[in-house]
Parts: structure tokens; sequence; C-alpha cells
């Protein structure tokens, strides 16, 4: 050590040097603390509660669905769910599992997978509905394998009637929805699916409630957060009040056994469905449970289509229920009155083809051409109207467009027009001739049966009804008061003179010498209308459209049997049932009376 | 020069009661952390509490020693500990990563705690004759050397962290000893240029003209010096080479040190959920035994290197400072005696230890507080360790030692 050497540095300058590091480095990290622990403690604060406090969510109790008389249609019941915890599952032991739970080979391994993109301390279910013998070989084998857990979750039973397509299925949420809606629902949630599960999701699913506790860095339980103050509590759904009756819809769907088709009930005045069934039907019980590989399979190869809303989904061509809705265009337009005679030689011919009708009826007017459902009647009748006419006043029933029912499963159906046709061939590529069938509510027209029975309601209330709906509103917490849902109004603008003549016919259809004179009963007076569509890919379809009583309708009717036959034969013995079924209960009931009267006036 | 007879003037209780301070912290912190776990890590309080004890006695009795004893004991010291140091290498015990521990039964020891000692004694010695110079390029190989050996074999042991220890005291020590300080950069630039080059390449061109101008400044050692540039200047273009030969976990630390955030269920865990634990311990701290970061263990072996992290959490702004002040004290009172020093040999030896206690201050606390990557060394005196708490304060009762033959300026 030179004191020449220009790099020497002396004794107290090297001290100072070492001792001002310690102080700088001190100070550096004071304030290093300072800015963590005192400047950005909330947010620090926050993470370390959000570490250790974990909220487990509870279910909570979905919505009931009631009947128009507050009678259980859809109930809850308590099912055991059989569930593995990711994070503690070994998976070398999942044969065991399988083995005695009834489960099919790699089926633990299968969930895993799918679930692996969320958190593994996210329970996945792998079998529901298991039955209590499944449950004691948990709790006796529980510490062979860890991560194996139940639950107790509520399930749908449905203890009087099937109701399959309106009242519709619960299933586990999909990623997409998820990611939409995260803020509601966590994965392994169930949502409703179809039918008015799904419609009134946000009414009937009720409110998460959660349990905090503390949890260690490996998510164990440690204990409660504060006690179980800040816990919430879930909150139920709102059970929904359905107008269907549960004995009308028991009967409806009895007759529809080992048939297929449909059948909708509607309270004119209020839009309400009072009956919806669509057959085949299928056992909504074993949807609400795991949903049974080989019951999915044995639906979706059923030839009858069980899964199918024939209801709103099935479009064919109404038949002769139509006629009515030619008659009020031609009355309408002034293009007939009720005393207009138009000739039926038995066979009317257009171009060189011949339409044939079902007898020779002579001299008819408007009243008796419904009554026997003339054809010659209506074929000369569509060429007075005009197609466009004829194409506006069924928009104003409702058809060619959906009828806004509260299930999302629906279907338009088509009703031609100048510019359909002018599309569909060409300018030039069609003729009158077209025009012939859709009198007679043949051809290129399609219906859907809700599309009829909407008809049907209009009519039987004189132009005035309601969107259909099968869900009428909930129950207030706790007390049996309706709150009601609003739909909008329908109005036709059509003149009750219209109407009366109308009716008249579809009077004399029941009660004359019209074409379904079998049905008639002589306490409640029925008023309607058969048809009998061609099909060209098998027998007829059989219709019936009508409402009862015919003085002061109470219920509109549409039903449709697919490939039977007559309309008389097979769908107006069915309305007679279902009708029979409503007023015999309501019989000695003073409706007007009623507060459920009253509550849906509100 | 008089030397007072009182206790109070020969004693440094500015060095004794930090270190009390500390060695209480480091005791409620292990019993916070440790005692509701099960399995041997429940005993971890009272093995320490134990070492404790033992610990304020010895270092009692090595304060009682004289500088001549230090001196004499050096280098049997320094040959024991090279062969302990090889015995860990042949039937070491690895714990975490490292072989380099031997197994006495119930008691693991780590012979590199020893070597520290050791190698700061006998370089000190051997550098306090007058006729050595760290400018006469035989003596600089020399000490280099002894300084050398022991950080080869630790590395061996693959104890990084303890290595870096070595290397920062023994630089300490050249630069009090007067090895002249643009040498001491060009000696470590190879260690900063890889540090520089973890945060891109314009750190690393900054340092690189950093050591090009101490080059032209250091004529006298042009030879060595340009061996040692050119080394650097392959060092950071390779560096990604290097990087690469690092072991996995190291990587893995050193990228999550820069970005703790990608990676927050793997390797940036331990960072994120110290720094959550410190942070919300807030100005008094959640209070003993209260910390649930601690308790329910987000930080894991928090007993270990993360231990500031149960005092942040559990006692605050206060507390941690607290600890930062004891450091403080400890330190430049030892700082002290670079002036007040009896002699050449207590003043190496005191900056030895305090360049070793000083870097296991600064680089725990500072990756502790998310200021610096994680390297594995523990905080002295307050981490669980009972041969590391026992090694300590025997460094600090030489230093107590010392001060008894300080000359008063």
């Amino acid at each position: 050590m030179k004191s020449s050497d220009k790099f020497y540095i002396p004794l107290d300058v090297k001290t100072a040097i070492l001792k001002y590091i310690v102080i700088i480095i001190s100070i550096i990290y004071t304030i290093q603390l300072f800015y963590l622990q005192i400047i950005n403690n909330e947010y620090f604060d926050v993470k370390s509660k959000q570490n250790s406090i974990k909220g487990i969510p509870i279910q909570p109790i979905r919505g009931v669905f009631l009947d128009r008389n507050l009678e259980v249609l859809v109930d809850n019941k308590n099912t055991y769910t059989v569930k593995i915890i990711p994070a503690y599952f070994d998976t070398s032991k999942a044969k065991y599992i399988e083995a005695a739970l009834n489960l099919e080979n790699g089926t633990i391994v299968k969930y895993l997978r799918t679930s692996q993109s969320y958190s593994p301390y996210i329970p996945i279910r792998i079998k529901k509905d298991a039955p209590f013998k499944n449950i004691a070989w948990i709790e006796e084998n529980k510490e062979f394998f860890p991560g194996l857990t139940y639950s107790v979750e509520l399930q749908r039973s449905y203890p009087v009637v099937s109701g399959s397509h309106m009242f519709g299925y619960l299933k586990e949420i999909s990623k997409k929805q998820l990611e939409e809606k995260k803020d509601i629902y966590t994965m392994g949630d169930l949502i409703g699916y179809c039918g008015i599960e799904k419609t009134y999701e946000d009414y009937i699913r009720g409110e998460k409630g959660y349990q905090y506790i503390i949890v260690d860095s490996r998510q164990r339980q440690i204990g409660r957060y504060n006690d179980g103050k800040n816990d919430k509590k879930p909150q139920k759904g709102y059970d929904l009040v359905l107008g269907i009756d549960k004995d009308v819809q028991k009967v409806a769907e009895e007759k529809f056994k080992g048939l297929r088709g449909a059948l909708v009930a509607i309270e004119p005045q209020t839009g309400e469905l009072i009956a919806f069934v669509s057959s085949p039907e299928y056992d909504l019980s074993k949807f609400s449970a795991f949903t049974d590989k080989a019951y999915w399979d044995s639906l979706i190869s059923d030839p009858n289509v069980p899964l199918f809303n024939r209801a709103t989904m099935s479009i064919n061509p109404p038949g002769s229920t139509y006629k009515i809705l030619a008659a009020i265009a031609a009355l309408e337009e002034g293009v007939i009155d009720e005393n207009t005679i138009i000739s039926c030689p038995g066979s009317f011919v257009y171009g060189n083809r011949s339409f044939k009708c079902h007898g020779a009826h002579g001299n008819v007017n408007v009243i008796h051409a419904i009554e026997h459902s003339c054809n010659v009647f209506f074929y000369k009748l569509i060429f007075k109207i005009g197609l466009d006419k004829w194409a506006e006043y069924a928009r104003k029933f409702g058809f060619g467009q959906k009828t806004n029912i509260d299930i999302t499963e629906e279907v338009k159906g088509l009703v031609p027009d100048t510019k359909y046709y002018n599309k569909r061939y060409g300018k030039n590529g069609w003729t009158q001739g077209f025009l012939v069938s859709l009198g007679i509510g043949q051809g290129e027209l399609s219906v859907t049966p809700m599309q009829l029975a909407l008809y049907t309601a209009i009519i039987a209330n004189n132009g005035v009804s309601y969107q259909p709906h099968i869900v009428k509103g909930y129950l207030k917490p706790g007390t049996k008061e309706i709150v009601p849902f609003t739909f909008p109004k329908i109005q036709t603008n059509i003149s009750q003179r219209t109407f009366d003549i109308v009716k008249q016919g579809m009077y004399l259809v029941v009660n004359g010498h019209g074409t379904a004179t079998s049905i008639k009963m002589p306490d409640i007076p029925i008023a309607g209308k058969t048809g009998t569509a061609q099909n060209p890919h098998g027998k007829d379809h059989a219709y019936f459209i009508g409402y009862a009583p015919a003085d002061n309708p109470k219920l509109a009717i549409a039903c449709f049997v697919e490939n039977a036959g007559f309309g008389a034969t097979w769908a107006a013995p069915i309305v007679k049932e279902v009708v029979h079924a409503y007023f015999n209960k309501h019989k000695n009931v003073n409706y007007k009376d009623t507060s459920l009267v009253k509550s849906r006036k509100n | 020069m008089k030397i007072r007879e009182s206790l109070n003037s020969r004693f440094d209780f500015y060095i004794f009661i930090p270190y009390l301070i500390l060695v209480t912290f480091s005791l409620l912190a292990i019993f916070s952390s440790t005692t509701n776990q099960t399995g041997p890590v429940a005993y971890n309080f009272y093995k320490q509490a134990v070492f404790a004890i033992l610990s304020v006695f010895i270092l009692y009795s090595v304060y009682k020693q004289s500088e001549g004893f230090f001196e004499s004991i050096s280098f049997p010291l320094y040959v024991f500990s090279i062969i302990l140091l090889i015995a860990v290498l042949l039937v070491g015990k690895t714990i975490n990563n490292s072989k380099s521990w031997l197994s006495f039964g119930i008691i693991n020891f780590q012979p590199s705690e020893l070597a520290k000692i050791a190698t700061i004694l006998y370089l000190s010695k051997y550098l306090s004759d007058k006729t050595i110079s760290l400018d006469n390029l035989k003596d600089l190989a020399k000490s280099i050397f002894i300084g050398i050996l022991p950080v080869v074999l630790i590395l061996l042991e693959n104890d990084t962290g303890t290595s870096f220890v070595f290397i920062v005291f023994i630089f300490f020590i050249f630069f009090m000893k007067g090895l002249n300080p643009l040498l001491i950069i060009v000696l470590s630039s190879p260690f900063l240029i890889i540090f520089a080059s973890m945060f891109g390449i314009i750190p690393v061109i900054i340092f690189l003209i950093i050591i090009l101008v101490t080059l032209i400044l250091l004529k006298p050692y042009i030879i060595i010096a340009t061996y040692i540039f050119l080394f650097n200047v392959i060092a950071s273009f390779f560096f990604q080479y290097i990087f690469n030969i690092l072991s996995a976990h190291q990587k893995k630390r050193v990228e999550v040190f820069l970005n703790p955030e990608a990676d927050p269920k793997g390797a940036g865990y331990n960072i994120i959920q110290v720094k959550v634990a410190i942070g919300s311990g807030g100005l008094f701290g959640k209070g003993f035994m209260n910390g649930n970061q601690t308790q329910l263990r987000f930080v894991p072996e928090q007993w270990t290197d993360f231990i500031y992290s149960v005092i942040g959490e559990e006692w605050g702004f206060i507390g941690s400072v607290l600890v930062i002040f004891s450091f403080a004290l400890i330190l430049t009172r030892i700082s002290k005696l670079f002036l007040t020093a009896h002699s050449e040999f207590s003043r190496l030896v005191s900056v030895g230890i305090f360049g070793y206690m000083f870097f296991h201050f600064f680089v725990n606390i500072g990756m502790c507080i998310g200021l610096f990557p994680v390297i594995g060394i523990p905080l002295p005196f307050v981490s669980y360790g009972g041969s590391a708490l026992l090694f300590n304060s025997i460094a600090l009762g030489i230093i107590l030692s010392f001060y008894k033959h300080k000359v008063s300026i």
C-alpha cells in the first residue's frame, strides 16, 4: 500500500463506505416496508383474506311449479350425488369406485378430464341419484378414497302429470353459459335447459347462499370465518303458478297414450294454457337425475321421436280447421255475407283438374259450408278473397309467426302469399290453381297445433285474446298471493257479426248435422271444426279445434293426432274428454268470485 | 491507550442487545410457525430454544478469549473445516437439494458454517502479515486460493447461496486489506455481469462500459484485466448458455423474480405469499400467533429462509423495522472496529464477519420484501437452524472480544 498510489483509499473512507452502505440499505428496506405494510396494507390484507377465506356455495331451493289451483305439478326431492374433488383424488383407485357404484369403466377419468380447466378443488359429479347403499359404502370406505364425497341435492319430481315438453329439464351449465354469467353460476351448477325451466330460470333459480370458512394452504377447512356472522343464507326461488289444470292435463295425457300428436287447451279470455300435451311424452324424472345413457339412447332411437315437441314444433297443413279462417276473411272483406249461396255439385274443376268434395252439398251458405265442411264452397271462396288478403287474415290469427308462448322451442310455420310463391317458383312459375288447396287448408300451408289453439281461442273470444302462456305468475314468498306476469294483448279488429256467423257454423258442426255430432254433450255445448289433413307420407293427420261452452267459452282447444285418420274419429273424442274433465271439475265453482280471478285482473 | 475495566465499556451492549432482540424475534417466529404443525417440525422451537441458550453462553466464552487465541487456532481450524467440507461431499446428507449437512444423530450440522469463520480467521491471519501485499501477484494468488478452496467445495455440495456468501466476504477482506478497488470491480465483474444480464441487454452494455473505463484506469494490471474483460464479454454473450446450465430451480427463481405474477401457482408462489404476508401485517401486525398467512401455512418452510415474513405479518411494520434496526446497529458497531481495531488481524476478521452478515441480511430481507431474487440463504440469528445460530453467535463473540482491546480514538 503506497500512499502515492492514486487508488489508495484511506481507512476512514473505507469504513465510512461500508457503514453508509449498511445505513442506506436499511433506509431503502424501511421505505419498502412502509410501502408494503402501510401504503399497500389494504391490498395485501384483502389478498391474504382471499387466500384463507373461502365461500362455500349453498345451493338454493328451486321454485316448484303449481297448477292454477295451486296444486303441485313439479316438486323437489332430495337425492344423493356422488362427487370427486380432483385435488385429493388418486386416479389409480378409480376402478374400485366404479365397481362399487356400478359405473362404467373409465367414467371417472372421463369426468376428471372434462373438468381439467377448472380449479381442482371444485367437486365434480360422478353419479347422481345414487341409492342409499352407495352412500353407505362411501361412508365405510371414506379413508381409502380421499377426495370421494357426496352431497344431498335437490332434484325434480313429477308427482301427477308428465308435462315433459312444457316443463323441460335442467342440465349442467355449459362452459359458454358459464362465461356469460360467471357472477351467478359456478361450474357444475344446473340450469334450465328447455321448457319453462329455461324460460323462467331467473325466477325459479333463487339465490345461492354462502358459508365462509377458513382454509389452510392445502384448502383444508380449519374453522368458520367470523363465527358464521358473514354467512349468507340461500334464497329459495319463486314458485311458479301455471295456468295448467292438473286434472285436465292428466286426462289429456291419458287420452294420448299410444298416439302421436299434440293438444293445447287455452283459456280464451286470458291466453293461459290449461293443458299442453305433446305425445309421446318422455320421463322427465330420468332427466332430472343423471341422464341415464341407456334411456337417452332409447329416446334418440325411438321412431316416434318423443323428444320432439309436437305442440310447438310439428308443422303440417291444418286441413278443414282452416276453413273458418277463409270464412272470416270472406265475410270481413264483404265478398260474401251469411246469405250468399254457393252451389256444391260434389266437385270443383279448375283448369283440367277436378277437386273433390265429400258429397254433393247443393246450395250452401257459409254457415252450412262450415257445418258440413263443404270443400267446393271454400275452393270457390278463396278466389273471391284473393291470396294476399287470405294470408293477411292468417297472420292476424298468428299463423306464419311464432305465438311467443313461454317456451323457446317453437317454429313459425308457413303462410304462403304472392311474395312467397314468386320467390319459390319465380314470377310466372305458379298459377292461381295453387289457391284451390289452400282454401281447404291443404297445400303449402303449415301450422303448429299451438297456432291452431291460439286461432281457436281468438275465435272463441271474438277476436281478442292474449299471447298464450303456460305460466301466469309466481307466488309471493310465504303467501298464496299470485304476482302475475303480463302478456301482450292480441286484437284482430274483426267485427262481432262475422264471429257470430262462423261460430254458428261451428256450433252446428257438433250440435247440428255436422261432422262431429258424435261428441255432442247435452250439458256442455261444444262448438268446433274437424280437419283431416292429407299427408303424402302416410295416413292423414286428424284435427279438431273447438271451444266450450259454445255461448260463453271458457276453454279453447286444438287437437292434432298424427297419421290417425279422420279428425272426427280421432281428434274430436279427445277434445270431448278434455272438455268433460274441465267442466266436471268446475261445474260447482262460481268462477268469477275466486281470488284467483281477482289477482289475475290486477 | 487506556483500557477501562468496567464491563460497560468492555462488553459492547450495542451489539449484545440487538443480538438478543433478534434471537427473541427468532424464537417467537419459530414458535408461531411451527407449533401447530405435525411431525418433527413441531419440535423446532424447543430445539432452537436450547441452541439459543447454548449460543449465549458460547458467545460469552468466545468473548472471553484473547485475540492471540483466535490467531493461533486460525490455521488448524481452517484445515479442519476443509477436511469437514470434503467429508460432507463423501458422507453428507442432502437437505433441500444441497449435500451440505453432516448428521450426528438428531443434530444436523453444516460444515460450511464453521468454514465461514475458519476462512475469515485464516485469510485475515495470512493477510495481516505486513510483508504481504495484494499488489504482489503471488500474494494475491495465494490469498485467492485460501478463499476459493472452500468456495469450490461448497459449490460441489450444490449450495450456491453459501458460496456467494464466501465470495462476498473475501472481497470485503480484500477491500479492507487494500486491494485496488478497481481490481475488485474487475474481479467481481463476472458475477455482476451475469446478474446484470438477467435484466436485459441494456444493463449489460452499461456494465461493460463501466468495466472498460475501469480497465483503462487500471494500467498496472492491464494483462490480467484484459483477460477478465474478455471473459466478461464472453459471459455476457453466452449468458443464455450459462443460464441454461443453472439448475432448473435456480433458473425459475430468476425468472420469477423478474415477473412473479407470471406463474402465481408455481415458482412465483413463494414470492407472492411472502409479500402478501408482510404487506398484510400493517403497522402493528396481526399479533403473535395470529397471522393467517403464517398459521395457515401459505408460505412453505416459513421458519427457515422466509422467517422474516412471520415477523412482518405478526409484528407489522414496527417489528420488521426493529429487526432491520437491530441489524443496522450490529453492523455499524462492527464497522467501528475497522478504525479502532487493536490489530490488522482483528480489523480484517471484523470486516469478514461484517461482510457475511451484511450479505445475509441484505439478500434475505431483500428477497422477502421483493427487492431481490430468491437466493436460499437464511437470516442470521433469526432463521431456524441450531448450528447456524451457534456459529453466528461465535462470530459475534469474536467481535465482542475485539471490542475489549479496541483503541479509543
